[in-house]
């Protein structure tokens, strides 16, 4: 750029036509007669948090302007774990791309296929068989509490305690590997398929499930003790980060977010999906819109998660795990070695796919990080024309330049945490 | 100028989606939603759709921000908040970028969709005033498709990286991209290179499953039929390609790490690429349709942008 562009005001300030900006040049020391003994030039300055930053739960690159230790303003920069999934999307088939949603939000993979098999199965009109639901619910409450104990632990972490972090990842250590035998990955399940999930869940893995479930809620509320009431714990995360309930909704709050600031939205209960219309639980709600609030919703999701799973344990019918719609879903594999028409199937489905009948749909399903939505646009062939991912960390993320005015720089970590955000999820 | 395209299911519908078959989440019943729009918005509504329980009000461009205040504002509709922002790009169509708001009604239990459309060089009015976490979701759209908002203060790039060049989710686009990296041991930084891919990018249309694409593979002129009467192999119809081994690192010294950068590769063919992205859309080979545009890149006059590649700081 040439310097042509650089006009100097009457006023002092330098105006830069092409960024159209104005600026005052300021000399960085004052002179010499305008000084006291004793006086200090303190000026702002600008330091870089991440992109590697082990609080920054990722690659999160945040700019922040410091007066001192008081931050005056964040500029987050996203984008650094952008791999193009939906751009990849678009060049697959739809049953080739629920690996991508297992790789958006990596803790916790299951709620995000949720959201798009429920679109494609709303633009297809496809009804799924009642244990199919049942599975699908009882995967993603265990997701919640997988994901929770991550961003709990972390979270504590972030702030300075130890032990719970290391309780916790126990119990998602146990998760993980129940994950496995329902599914077959610890991580990226590749579970839930259009028309119900890929397999039925083995009597034994269920039994253990219900074992899991009785057993290891102690050692969940053991952690919680040690901080829950902690003063430490208390210091850090009380009054920090306040959003007033016009806030929340004005910057598209979603989850445990919007709900600490004593909205009681959650989409499970008011729009439900699935069975959630059939089980018992309660949505907590904060009160005074702070990190503790958001903390404190997300312990008590985990009690509510755990009471979903009993529930659905309890009530799980026989039956079918998928569509009998073999247009749609694969037949199983002894099938295919008796009949010509079940090979026939499989080999279209994994060849050629179903095709989804134009429209558009934007499904949104409660993630246990907020409102995880799937906008799709069939055209009538196999590949989606279109698939826009909602991320829930896109709308939390941007709200931090506000909600960290004033605070302090430690504090970032304490909001970053409270807000939960992976990154592959909000990168995409 | 108004006209209403809904389909007649909506009306006998009580609860929205009781009737509907998949498990999808259900909000509550949209009756009347649209008598109530049009209502609203008058001849700023363009169409209505109503379509598996969801409605999209196609809206006049300009008008965009007004009917978000009013969809938010006017009681019995109160879509208070703004969830997503979603661009489409059509290029087949006049006006090739779809851009659709995903609104969502707290206090009603409901959505709706809002949908306009634009070209490559016509702005679409921000919603930032309505809603300040529209000022990311539009920095997307742009950051994707190349679509300009008029009022967004900060309309930098967001997802992809510094100083990229392009609109990655426009359907013109190749999935490989222009450019890739690396990491160059000899120069010790990354380097951006052209995409150099070791086997053709392979594009399968499963939609006819018997007919794959077809490739022309180096030696397959050799099984072309003989031309007529003649005594030996007709010549190859087309030249088979010449392959050139890479000149590699060059001999190794004492001096030279061992590396696997190619001399050649280092700042061959950057400028190409970079030339092709730059290239105006309609001498893209791919690309059909679209309008020419050229109106330069639009300057971000955020306080946040002081360089160029729209890096902060």
């Amino acid at each position: 750029m040439s310097s042509d562009n650089l006009v100097t005001l009457p006023s002092g300030e330098v105006a830069d036509d092409f960024r159209q900006t104005r600026r005052v040049e300021v000399s960085v020391l004052p002179e010499a007669g305008d000084r006291n003994a004793g006086d200090e030039t303190i000026r702002n300055y600008t330091i870089n948090f991440g992109p590697q930053h082990p609080a920054a739960h990722g690659v999160l690159r945040l700019i922040m302007e410091l007066d001192g230790e008081i931050v005056e303003r964040v500029d987050p920069h996203v984008g650094l774990l952008h791999r193009g999934t939906e751009k990849f999307i678009e060049y697959k088939t739809y049953i080739q791309s629920i690996p991508y949603f297992d790789r958006l939000d990596y803790c916790s993979p299951m709620c995000m296929e949720h959201s798009f098999v429920l679109a494609i199965e709303k633009l297809m009109g496809l009804e799924i068989p009642p244990r199919a639901q049942y599975i699908r619910v009882l995967m993603a409450e265990l997701t919640r509490i997988m994901n929770h104990m991550l961003n709990l632990g972390s979270h504590v972490m972030d702030v300075g305690a130890m032990t719970p972090n290391l309780w916790m990842f126990e119990i998602r250590e146990d998760l993980m590997q129940l994950y496995e035998r329902v599914s077959g990955a610890r991580m990226h399940a590749n579970y839930f398929r259009p028309g119900g999930v890929r397999q039925d869940i083995p009597p034994k893995v269920l039994s253990d499930i219900g074992e899991f479930l009785d057993n290891r809620l102690k050692l969940f509320e053991d952690a919680i003790s040690l901080v829950a009431d902690n003063r430490i714990f208390k210091q850090r995360n009380v009054d920090i980060a306040k959003v007033a309930r016009e806030d929340a909704i004005a910057w598209g709050f979603s989850g445990p977010m919007i709900r600490a600031a004593g909205i009681p939205w959650d989409i499970r209960k008011s729009q439900p999906y699935e069975v959630y219309d059939q089980m018992d639980f309660e949505v907590p709600v904060g009160t005074n819109s702070d990190c503790y609030d958001r903390f404190m919703i997300r312990v008590e999701e985990v009690r509510q998660s755990w009471k979903i799973a009993r529930q659905c344990l309890l009530e799980m019918p026989a039956g079918p795990t998928a569509t009998a719609d073999q247009k749609v879903f694969p037949p199983t594999r002894a099938e295919m070695k008796t009949s010509m028409e079940a090979l026939i199937h499989h080999f279209k489905l994994f060849t050629e796919g179903f095709h989804v009948p134009a429209g558009e749909v934007y499904v949104a399903t409660e993630s246990p990080k907020g409102e995880f939505g799937v906008y799709l646009v069939a055209d009538g062939t196999n590949k989606p024309y279109r698939c826009k991912i909602r991320p829930t960390a896109f709308s939390h993320l941007q709200a931090m330049d506000f909600m960290m005015k004033g605070h302090m720089l430690a504090d970032a970590t304490a909001v970053l945490g409270a807000m939960d955000i992976v990154f592959g999820e909000c990168d995409r | 100028m108004a006209s209403c395209s809904c389909s007649g299911r909506s009306a006998a519908k009580e609860r929205l989606n009781a009737s509907m078959a998949s498990s999808a989440p259900r909000t509550l019943s949209n009756d009347g939603v649209v008598e109530a729009a049009q209502a609203a918005l008058g001849d700023l509504l363009v169409a209505t759709k109503d379509h598996v329980g969801e409605i999209t009000l196609t809206v006049r461009r300009e008008g965009v921000a007004e009917v978000c205040r009013l969809l938010r504002d006017t009681p019995g509709l109160e879509y208070q908040q703004l969830m997503e922002i979603a661009g489409v790009d059509y290029p087949n169509r006049p006006e090739r970028f779809e851009v659709n708001y995903h609104l969502l009604s707290l206090t009603r239990n409901r959505r709706i969709r809002i949908k306009v459309t634009t070209d490559e060089r016509t702005p679409v009015p921000t919603v930032t005033t309505l809603w300040p976490v529209a000022g990311w979701l539009e920095r997307e759209v742009f950051d994707l498709y190349g679509v300009t908002f008029a009022g967004n203060r900060d309309l930098r790039r967001i997802l992809t990286d510094y100083g990229f060049e392009g609109h990655p989710l426009r359907k013109d686009f190749p999935l490989t991209g222009y450019v890739e990296m690396r990491y160059s041991e000899a120069e010790k930084r990354v380097v951006y290179e052209p995409v150099d891919l070791p086997q053709d990018f392979r594009a399968f249309d499963f939609l006819s499953t018997w007919n794959g694409p077809e490739y022309r593979l180096p030696g397959d002129e050799k099984a072309e039929p003989e031309a007529p009467g003649g005594y030996s192999p007709a010549p190859a119809t087309g030249a088979s390609p010449k392959v050139e081994s890479a000149a590699g690192a060059g001999k190794r010294e004492n001096n030279k790490p061992y590396t696997s950068d190619h001399e050649d590769r280092k700042t061959a063919g950057v400028q190409e690429a970079q030339a092709e992205a730059r290239k105006p859309n309609e001498a893209k080979q791919a690309q059909v349709g679209g309008v020419k545009t050229d109106l330069p890149e639009p300057t971000p006059d955020s306080p946040n942008v002081t360089r160029d590649s729209g890096e902060a700081q």
